[in-house]
């Protein structure tokens, strides 16, 4: 395996991105930012926030389709150094811990000596969309587009650990995935989960849309966890620990934590006191089509398109608006046969009958009877996370 | 279905990450920025995080060298958190 050099690379970027430039609109997240002119690898030019750790966002565009392509998908890690190189006739992923038997196993021994299974589930960062909270909330300031929604294919995850035999004191499932720290005292980016959390929807995943895992996406597997922010989907997965206790980590304690309070929310100079994980998704909803500023001809009709999704509790409808919210209409929703985790995909085709600036809205409602609430709305959480308002572009009828 | 047939990169390549050059401000305290930061991040993990308070830029410091690990000494940390309020701060001290 081979680590990035950073003093050895030397590619400048023209361009590169600051906050300057983007379109404001009140209590929405920062919306058409500039797309990097250079590619990663593996990846279309996308909102690129830090290439060190590599940190990519989605533009808009892309969700006006239910399944993200892979070289559109959005990237983030933690730490700086990752493998640039893994041989799969080397690379095990070790269980161990409080387990039976511990043992070690290869790609090519997880594609052919397990149940081979497939969901299509979205993964999203607990601040995707975090520019919209006011005061600035601590974190990168994403846009909407730090998330995406893959078919992942892999074995579940309790095959394996049926495989090593659970003791009966196992209780924590610890993951840790092959990024490093520059110095040797940083903690590594471990996940715990306790055991009653994972169901048989937790796979480790080695492909993504029918191709192997991108490297920037967590080659050559990872964790997939339906429903739940992307945090603890760990990259690069190598390892699997079994513990009776939970261990104090820093990315577990103190990152991707909210007030632990019925509204998730607290006052900017009055934090709460306890805090609780992100865990589950919010009902969430994105347009991907129109995008803001464009240009539409007065009469002609227009084809609105996005996506919605939430925990896995179920998408039952998409509302739009063209009159700052007053009135709401049901747009057409795709069968949902990709599941109940995936993307829901939405279409409202409508005629603008006046000139000049008009806004679109979109609002998931799911199975709970949960709706986004409008973005003025929004509670605010000194991390920026679970940003869920009412998404809108606004376009120029001409 | 057992060979990686599908792979982007091709077996036994290596991906190699760009470098990108984000504008970064110079100004008194810069030297410590660059010495101690990029050490494990790009200037684009500072400026990306929007302007902010002396405190949050304090916190965020005092967070690398508490739970990161980050050998900063103390005057550097002093320093740091000066520029990065002068130069991505939000003007507000809380």
């Amino acid at each position: 395996m081979k680590r990035r050099d950073f003093f050895k690379t030397s590619l400048a970027a023209a361009g590169a991105l600051s906050l300057s430039s983007t379109l404001e609109a009140a209590h929405q997240p920062k919306d058409g930012r500039a797309i990097s002119p250079l590619a990663f690898p593996e990846k279309r030019p996308m909102i690129t926030y830090s290439d060190r750790p590599p940190l990519l966002e989605s533009p808009r565009h892309v969700f006006a389709r239910p399944i993200t392509e892979n070289d559109d998908f959005f990237v983030r890690w933690y730490m700086p150094e990752i493998p640039t190189y893994i041989d799969l006739k080397t690379f095990r992923i070790k269980v161990s811990g409080l387990v039976e038997k511990e043992f070690e196993v290869s790609i090519h021994d997880l594609k052919t000596q397990y149940e081979q299974v497939e969901v299509v589930a979205v993964l999203q960062c607990g601040g995707n969309s975090r520019s919209a909270f006011t005061p600035t909330a601590g974190g990168i300031q994403w846009g909407s587009g730090a998330m995406g929604c893959a078919k992942w294919k892999g074995v579940r995850l309790r095959d394996l650990l049926h495989r090593a035999g659970l003791k009966k004191e196992a209780k924590w499932i610890g993951f840790n995935g092959l990024e490093t720290a520059s110095y040797y005292k940083t903690p590594n980016f471990i996940r715990e989960l306790q055991l009653e959390e994972l169901d048989d929807h937790v796979i480790v995943a080695y492909q993504m849309n029918d191709e192997d895992l991108p490297y920037l996406n967590g080659f050559p597997l990872r964790l997939v966890i339906p429903g739940t922010y992307s945090d603890s989907w760990v990259k690069m997965l190598s390892e699997i620990r079994v513990t009776s206790d939970y261990e104090k980590l820093f990315f577990m304690d103190i990152a991707y934590r909210v007030p632990d309070n019925e509204c998730k929310c607290e006052e900017p100079h009055k934090k709460y006191p306890t805090t609780k994980p992100i865990t589950k998704m919010n009902v969430k909803s994105v347009i991907g089509y129109p995008e803001n500023g464009a240009l539409i001809q007065n009469g002609s009709h227009i084809v609105t398109r996005g996506v919605a999704f939430d925990d896995g509790t179920g998408i039952t409808a998409v509302l739009i608006s063209i009159d700052g919210g007053k009135t709401w209409e049901k747009a057409q929703l795709d069968s949902g046969s990709a599941g109940r985790y995936a993307f829901r995909g939405f279409r409202y085709s409508f005629k603008p009958k006046t000139q000049g600036k008009l806004t679109i809205m979109s609002k998931a409602v799911n199975r709970a009877g949960e709706e986004q609430p409008f973005a003025k709305d929004i509670k605010w959480n000194h991390g920026g996370y679970k940003y869920n308002g009412i998404d809108e572009v606004t376009v120029e009828v001409i | 279905m057992v060979s990686a047939l599908f792979a982007q990169v091709k077996k036994g390549e290596e991906i190699a990450v760009p470098y990108i050059a984000y504008p970064i401000k110079m100004g008194k305290g810069f030297n410590a920025v660059q010495a101690n930061c990029l050490t494990c991040h790009s200037f684009g993990y500072i400026i990306n995080q929007g302007p902010q308070s002396k405190d949050f830029w304090a916190g965020k410091v005092v967070k690398m060298v508490v739970h990161f690990k980050a050998p900063i000494d103390k005057k550097d940390t002093q320093t740091i958190i000066d520029y990065l309020f002068k130069h991505y701060g939000n003007g507000k001290l809380k």
